[in-house]
């Protein structure tokens, strides 16, 4: 179907199809910005101010608020010390006590249809960031520097950096009516759907992307839709709103791939020490988004630097390191997290012949100068061996030039079979633990989902473990072990288990709509009737309020049913339950 | 439908000629008096069938004030088409459209076919541009011209079904061609009312 309007009924020459992409906001009748802010909390430019140093110099749309806390954090994650145009992205957390948009919260429709990894973020924002500095003899400074942020909720890395690519360039031209121009445009987009494609048009040029949707084949490629249209000019199609090219990304470290990925599985504590914001932001994303489509439920911070103001929170002596992952470039932090388990140290690229050379595993005492060379330091023993053939057949990539994305696609493809082979013994475990269907029953409370029992799991290893899936041997079992103290089990265990209760709910309700309520009724006293009216009462309002997947014919049902048996009672107490 | 034509056009002039009202009426086929000014520019689409043919407008309608001025080649350099749209009741609108041209001759792609519409020939009592200068001038820089009325609907879907005629359809391989076009606005007075679209 022509994502760009429907084809409607054609009738006569040209008195026929009309469908505007934009709204109309002379005659919509969403709130200003409504649509906007979708996809966008705002637009900042930050400059630097001689006396002020980093300063935020406009905000678009200009009503937004954002806290002085929040501004600081923004004006100082947006301008690194950089020499030229650079890209990165950064994520800060929101100040407490703000009041999050109408457009979210956990019941979103957004957020219930989109892969975990790709949901609004609740107390975050992201800052994605184009920087420029030239030589400007007309400054004071000598340069000119500005820094423009798009601040969002949404994880769409690559979206957001491919608009500014269009924008940035124009804005530093053609100003603040370019920004106004360009948030007017996003303000007419259709707001983000999974598992759409979307015609976003800005200045001049249709950006055309698909937003994934939860029920995507995992690691299918997304279809492309069929009938390939020839717009002139070519809209700019987006193969992704966020996947990185996994290779660029780990081209100096996919040689420990397997630690790397065991260390993000068990939410370790980690630092990236890049030589730019760029490296930094790029890795720290590429490193949390290789557990998917498990969501890494710790924080991760893709370019962090001493101005954060959680800086003090993370690097406190008197505790443990966190349990997340941070990004940064100042080689000052060095000190500062010599405690760190786990330091992955990039320098800049250096090829060995056709090879992009590959860190090495080093002992954390060798962490200690300003000048420590690129490795990954830590103490860590993986618990699963190294996949030689991986390595081999990226290696044969590289001597082939296989272009980048391909490399991407295997390395992807890989992690992801990987965290399967993982998670499906576990995801089988917890289907075990539901009640059986049978003993839902319409006269009862609904059954309970019986504990998760790590040993009782771990039992079913040996004959439904992993290596159904997985060559790689190692220990698995250890592996499990320590994943269940980390957050990124309790964040998976908690989801899981909201979505089996809420199973368990609608099943009950199916059950009691098959129930034939009304003789039951026939010979129990008023006050168990009246009992049992107000019980399905409470179970349709909460099955409405937290939107339970059931059909909305059952809720009627239901609320029918509730009717019928209330008009059996005398009508005295029929009043009185109408009433409520 | 054999075919399906796609065209990304811009629309060009100053403020309050009714550009806006030209797209609003060929796409949603109504008209709105209070209309309020475009920002940056609006992106609208609308498929038509002509003959045996779709037609697929891609239609960026840009601001017409002074301050989104500098936006416009944005919008125009990827165009097959430009409508300029100029007030027949204001001479001075009809003057900025020559500038709107020569730009577009100077910056624009080589090939957009450019269409002039004399746009609120309803109030032709308040004609200040005689339809033969108009003509005349667009016939010498070969341009499509038309008199239109957004608020009675004249002359607009001729004025689209023109330019479609003139895109010509690039041979993509297959049996769909495509044209681009986008339309701009013209500059005039902004003081002029706006029910006279």
């Amino acid at each position: 179907m022509d994502p760009l309007d429907r084809p409607e009924s054609l009738k006569e020459k040209f008195e026929s199809s009309s469908s505007s992409a934009a709204t109309n906001r002379e005659t919509s009748t969403c709130a200003p910005w409504a649509r906007f802010s979708t996809w966008l909390e705002c637009v900042c430019v930050v400059t630097f101010d001689l006396e002020l140093g980093q300063a935020i110099e406009l905000v678009y749309p200009h009503d937004v608020k954002l806290t002085e806390k929040e501004k600081t954090s923004i004006c100082y994650l947006s301008f690194p010390d950089s020499y030229s145009d650079t890209q990165f992205s950064f994520r800060l957390r929101q100040s407490v006590g703000r009041v999050s948009g109408l457009w979210f919260g956990e019941e979103d429709d957004y957020n219930r249809d989109v892969p975990l990894i790709l949901q609004k973020e609740l107390a975050h924002f992201y800052g994605y960031v184009y920087f420029r500095q030239v030589k400007d003899v007309s400054v004071k400074r000598g340069y000119f520097q500005k820094s423009l942020v798009l601040v969002s909720r949404l994880p769409y890395v690559q979206l957001f950096h491919s608009l500014l690519q269009i924008i940035t360039p124009e804005y530093f031209e053609k100003l603040e009516p370019c920004l106004e121009a360009v948030c007017n445009e996003i303000d007419q987009w259709p707001p983000p759907v999974p598992g759409k494609t979307l015609n976003l048009p800005v200045m001049g040029v249709v950006v055309q992307v698909r937003i994934p949707s939860k029920d995507d084949k995992a690691g299918g490629s997304p279809t492309r839709q069929g009938q390939k249209e020839n717009l002139l000019p070519a809209p700019m199609v987006l193969p992704t709103v966020h996947e990185l090219d996994l290779f660029k990304c780990f081209q100096s470290i996919f040689i420990h791939l397997q630690m790397l990925w065991e260390l993000m599985l068990l939410g370790e504590p980690m630092v990236v020490m890049a030589p730019s914001p760029a490296i930094s932001s790029e890795t720290v994303l590429a490193l949390v988004s290789s557990i998917g489509p498990l969501k890494y439920c710790c924080d991760f911070r893709p370019y962090f630097t001493i101005h954060d103001s959680e800086f003090k929170e993370y690097t406190t002596r008197t505790q443990a390191p966190p349990n997340v992952i941070l990004g940064v470039t100042n080689p000052f932090f060095i000190k500062t997290f010599q405690c760190w388990p786990h330091i992955l140290r990039l320098g800049e690229l250096k090829m060995s012949g056709d090879l992009p050379k590959q860190v090495k595993v080093k002992k954390l005492s060798k962490l200690k100068t300003l000048d420590t060379k690129p490795g990954i330091y830590t103490a860590y023993k993986t618990f699963l061996h190294k996949d030689k053939a991986l390595i081999k057949r990226l290696l044969k990539g590289i001597q082939r030039k296989r272009p980048s994305e391909v490399q991407s696609a295997i390395l992807r493809r890989y992690l992801l079979e990987l965290t399967q082979s993982f998670i499906i013994p576990l995801e089988r475990y917890l289907a075990s633990l539901m009640p059986l269907q049978r003993s839902v029953t319409p006269w009862k409370t609904p059954p309970q989902i019986r504990p998760f029992s790590q040993d009782e799991f771990m039992a079913t290893l040996d004959h439904a473990g992993p290596q159904l899936t997985s060559v790689l041997k190692g220990d698995w079992p250890g592996l499990y072990k320590r994943f269940f103290r980390s957050a990124n089990f309790d964040g998976w265990y908690r989801l899981r288990h909201k979505e089996m209760t809420q199973k368990v709910e609608c099943l009950h309700l199916e059950a009691i709509c098959d129930a034939d309520l009304l003789s039951w009724t026939k010979d129990k006293s008023e006050v168990e009737i009246v009992d049992l009216i107000l019980k399905l009462r409470e179970k349709l309002i909460r099955a409405r309020k937290i939107q339970l997947p059931v059909k909305d014919e059952l809720l009627e049902k239901l609320e029918s049913y509730i009717q019928t048996v209330i008009s059996s009672l005398p009508e005295d107490l029929q009043t009185v339950l109408h009433k409520h | 439908n054999s075919l399906t034509c796609i065209y990304n056009k811009t629309c060009l002039a100053d403020t309050g000629v009714g550009k806006s009202s030209i797209v609003w009426r060929f796409v949603e086929d109504s008209f709105d008096p209070n209309i309020n000014p475009t920002i940056g520019a609006s992106f609208m689409t609308k498929t038509v069938q002509y003959h045996n043919e779709l037609h697929k407008f891609l239609i960026w309608d840009t601001a017409g004030q002074e301050r989104f001025r500098a936006l416009a080649p944005m919008y125009y350099r990827g165009s097959a088409a430009a409508i300029i749209v100029f007030d027949i009741t204001k001479e001075e609108s009809f003057q900025t459209l020559k500038n709107w041209v020569k730009e577009l001759r100077q910056h624009g792609p080589p090939n957009i076919v450019v269409a002039i519409a004399g746009n609120k020939c309803d109030l032709s009592d308040a004609r200040e541009v005689s339809e033969k200068d108009a003509k005349d001038y667009a016939d010498s820089i070969h341009a499509i011209f038309v008199e239109t009325s957004a608020k009675n609907a004249i002359n607009i879907n001729e004025l689209f079904i023109e330019i479609s005629q003139r895109i010509p359809v690039l041979d993509m391989g297959g049996s769909s061609g495509v044209r681009g076009l986008k339309l701009r606005r013209e500059p005039s007075d902004v003081t002029r009312e706006r029910t006279c679209c």
